[in-house]
This record gives structure tokens, sequence and C-alpha cells, in this order.
């Protein structure tokens, strides 16, 4: 690959990232004394990725693929800095719009308009910033009159395509999408995926998280697999997926190997 | 810090939430945030009258309770919803980079909302017992902004500690009661025996409470020795919840 540092966006060095789990969830003080005191602190740990080596570039679009656990969801988090990694460095450059799972950062009491704001707001936006972009949000969602209803009334896709309207309204340089464009009607789907290429086209940097592979083999132009937070093939996205859809079902490492028993 | 004043406009929506769930949930919410306090006032009044028979030669019993309550509440509270702000928002601190600190501050922030909108019961009550109104209440938003800061440092303190451990809060929430025995709130400090009122005096939150009830109550700005004692503990507390909040911060999405 041709090292032209000016438009790497994303770069992880050897990163992994484990949880601590305690044996008992959440401990409490008292346990954590008489534990501490016994030497017997327990921790459970789960290496959710291992050593993982990735560089992304501006213009990229780029498939993470990999079963339940794999380290998926994980591996989004730290690029977007909510977790930092045990170990390893990370180097982002740029700002980071993710969109994670339905309905985060929405407040089901509130009504949909109320929710553009403060879903934007927990995505850094300023109350501003918001307002100029307001009418092109509610446009783009498609929700029409039901944005002055509360948002418990949504459907799951409707849901999505609010949070997909906020978090493209501003054009990032990067884009982190975790599970969201296949919970649309069809003409929603064909809406993002239209905007999606225009980002591309803009030259943004889009990380993709799906289970689907239809949504994969059309956006991305690069796939990455994780497999027990190991990084198994990286590359052209055919190969990856045909190598991930047919070469994948071997048990993994902490399918097999996790919460071992205790005596 | 930089990344908390980017995120001004969240913390100010946050606030605005939090006061229209309290005040939405009952009619008469927003009385009761007057009313509660000067409920308190009333038995009190009675338990230390009546009960104790304490004699207090201390003018006007009934302001000097209700302004410790209004302290102590305001003081107690926000610490314990700060210490739940970071529980509560689990879903969003674990998916989304948000400076943390926005939450305990938003709790704070509408923690004085409703201490000045407790003033305005305790206005009417100077009004009613004939207390002098003097210009010393015009120092009030100093002593707010000092009680502030002081709560601020401790809510910032003990709110990681209340998602790494599950029996923080009601561990708080007795040292706390205890906290407010060995702080002069409801009682004068005269009546603890002298071999023991050291510890009273010494106690950082009664030098806070003092710049917050002297206004009112003696009608008199606190003298600047004792300011400048206030100033230091509210910056020193301040200081340091910030500091340990920014040393747990990366751990907090792990465990909550």
């Amino acid at each position: 690959m041709p090292e032209t540092a000016g438009n790497v966006r994303i770069r992880l060095d050897n990163v992994s990232l484990c949880y601590r789990l305690a044996k008992q969830r959440i401990p409490s003080i008292k346990e954590y004394a008489i534990h501490w005191m016994k030497g017997a602190l327990a921790y459970e740990k789960l290496w959710a990725l291992r050593d993982v080596d990735l560089t992304v570039r501006e213009g990229e679009t780029v498939g993470i693929v990999g079963r339940n656990g794999a380290g998926k969801s994980t591996l989004l988090k730290v690029i977007s800095r909510v977790l930092k990694p045990s170990k390893g460095t990370i180097e982002v450059r740029g700002m980071v719009s993710p969109i994670l799972e339905l309905g985060t950062g929405f407040d089901h009491e509130l009504t949909g308009l109320e929710n553009i704001y403060l879903n934007a707001l927990l995505l850094g936006r300023t109350r501003r910033e918001i307002q100029e972009k307001l009418e092109e949000i509610v446009d783009f969602s498609g929700l029409g009159d039901f944005i002055r209803s509360p948002i418990r009334n949504y459907s799951s896709g409707m849901l999505a395509r609010l949070g997909f309207s906020v978090a493209t309204a501003w054009l990032p340089e990067i884009l982190i999408l975790d599970e969201i464009l296949t919970v649309g009607d069809a003409a929603f789907t064909e809406k993002c995926e239209a905007k999606m290429r225009t980002f591309h086209d803009a030259g943004i940097t889009i990380l993709v998280v799906s289970h689907s592979e239809k949504v994969v083999r059309d956006t991305c132009t690069r796939c990455v697999w994780l497999d027990a937070g190991r990084l198994r093939a990286d590359g052209e996205t055919g190969e990856v997926l045909d190598l991930y859809l047919h070469g994948g079902h071997e048990p993994s490492e902490r399918a097999a190997g996790r919460l071992p028993q205790t005596s | 810090m930089q990344d908390v004043y980017r995120y001004r406009d969240l913390v100010r929506a946050l606030v605005a939430r939090e006061l229209k769930v309290r005040y939405r949930r009952s009619a008469i919410g927003f009385l009761w945030t007057m009313l509660q306090p000067l409920l308190t006032m009333l038995v009190l009044q009675l338990v230390f009258s009546q009960i104790f028979a304490v004699r207090l030669t201390y003018g006007n019993y009934p302001i000097f309770a209700l302004a410790g309550i209004l302290f102590w509440n305001f003081f107690s509270q926000s610490i314990v919803a700060s210490m739940n702000s970071l529980r509560g928002n689990a879903q969003l601190l674990q998916k989304l980079p948000v400076p943390k600190a926005v939450f305990p501050l938003a709790t704070v922030i509408s923690g004085v909302v409703n201490l000045v909108f407790a003033l305005v019961p305790l206005l009417a009550i100077l009004l009613i017992t004939g207390h002098p109104i003097r210009p010393a209440l015009l120092f009030l938003p100093i002593s707010i902004f000092l009680v502030a800061l002081f709560t601020l440092g401790a809510g910032l303190l003990l709110s990681p500690m209340a998602v790494f451990f599950s029996d923080v809060v009601e561990l708080i929430g007795v040292l706390l009661m205890l906290l407010m025995y060995l702080t002069p709130v409801i009682y004068p400090i005269e009546i603890v025996p002298e071999r023991i009122r050291w510890v009273v005096r010494y106690n950082p939150i009664r030098s806070i409470l003092e710049v917050f009830r002297d206004p009112i109550y003696q009608g008199e700005v606190p003298p600047l020795p004792h300011l400048a004692v206030c100033v230091a503990i509210a910056a020193l507390a301040f200081a340091l919840g910030a500091w340990v909040f920014r040393k747990s911060s990366d751990r907090i999405p792990f465990y909550v």
C-alpha cells in the first residue's frame, strides 16, 4: 500500500481492548473490601480486540463483518473514542459522526423534533448549528407530521430514519454506521444509499457494520473480517465476504473459551 | 474542559429536561420545591422549641433553620443526583463520545435553579416575620456560586465511584446524614459541648454553609477572612473533584 500520510483518516496500531468483567456483576464496596483482604479479587478478562492493525484512508467505505461478539461494535467504539484501548495506539483525524443502533440518544417521551435537538446536541452540535439544518433534517427524514408526536409512537424504521437524518446532516470526515441501513423501508434505504454515494464522492470515510451481505456488497469498497477480536481478513469486499461466508465456520476461540468454569 | 464547553448547549438542554420532568410530574410540583423546606422548618421549630426546649437566644430560629435546610437540600440532593446521573445515562456513555462531566454538571446546575426558586418563600418568610431586609442579600449570587462550586466538586469526586461500586450511593446517604449533624444546619453551633465543638468548627461544610446563611440570617456580608477561606475551600473541592473525575473518566464506560 502506498503510504501517502496526508489522507490517512484512521490508523490503529496493535490495538487490543480488554473488558474486565468482575465475577460478581458490579461489586459492592463491602465485597470489594472482603475480596481485597483475601487477595482474591478475580476478574474475567475478555479481550474483545487483539492486536488489530488497521489503516483507513480518505474516501474509503469499509464494511466490517464477523459473527456476534467478534468485536465489531467494540472496534467502532474505539474509533469513535468512546472506549480507550487497553494497549496499542489509535489515531483518528477528523470529526467522527457515529450512528449507533436504534434510538440511542433518543428520549421516548419527547417529540421527533425535540429529539433532533437532543440527538444532535449529544453528537456535539450547538443549538445554532442545529437550527440552521433543522428544515433539511426534517425533510430528509420524510416523517412529515409525525415529527411533532412523541417518538414512543414511532416504528423502528421511523426511528432509524430520524437517527440517520440527524447524523448525516453535517458532513463529518468519518461516518460510522452500526446496523442501521437495513431497518428502513425500500424507499428510505435507497435514499440512504444515494446519500452515502454523495458522501463517498465527497471523500468521506465510512465504516459500516452490517449482518446483511447485500448492504456490505453494495456499499463497501473494502471489507474487514473480525473473528474473536482478531483481524482475520482485510481486502476487496467480494473476496473477504466469500472467505467469511464460506470459510469461517470453525468454532471461534471466544465462543469456545469464554467464561471458563471456576471452582 | 474545552470539551465540556463545546457541549454547553447540551448541558443547557439536560438542565431544561431535568427541570421539566421535575415540574411536570405533578401540578403542584413547582409549589413543592417551595413548600417542602417550609414544612421542614415548621417541624424543626416545633421540635426545638417544644420537645428539646432549647433556649434559642437566637432571634429568628425559623429563618436560621430555613436557610440551613435550603443549603443542605441543595448540597445533599445534588450529590446523590450526580452519583445517579452517570448510571442513569449508562446507555449514552457506552455509545457516544460525550464528555462525561456534562451529566453531573447539568445535575448541579438544575439544583441551583431549584435553590433559586426556593429563595422566593424564604423572602416571603423574611417579610412576614419582620426580619430586617438588608442589602447584604445582594451578596447571595456570590454565595450561591461558591456553594455550587463546592457541591460540583463533591459531585465530580463521588460520581465515578457510584459507577465502580454499586453500594456507594447508600453509603453516601448515611454519611450525608452524619455530616448534616456535624454541620450547624438546624442547630446553632453554641449548643455543641465545648470539648467537641472544634469538629463542627473546622468542618469545611460549615464555612460554605455560613457564606450562604450569613447574608440572609445575620444580614451581613461574610467578613473578608472567612470569605477567603470559603473561596479556597470551594476552589480546592472543585479542583480535586475535577482531577479525580478526569483520572477515572476513561474507565467509566467499561463499568456503567
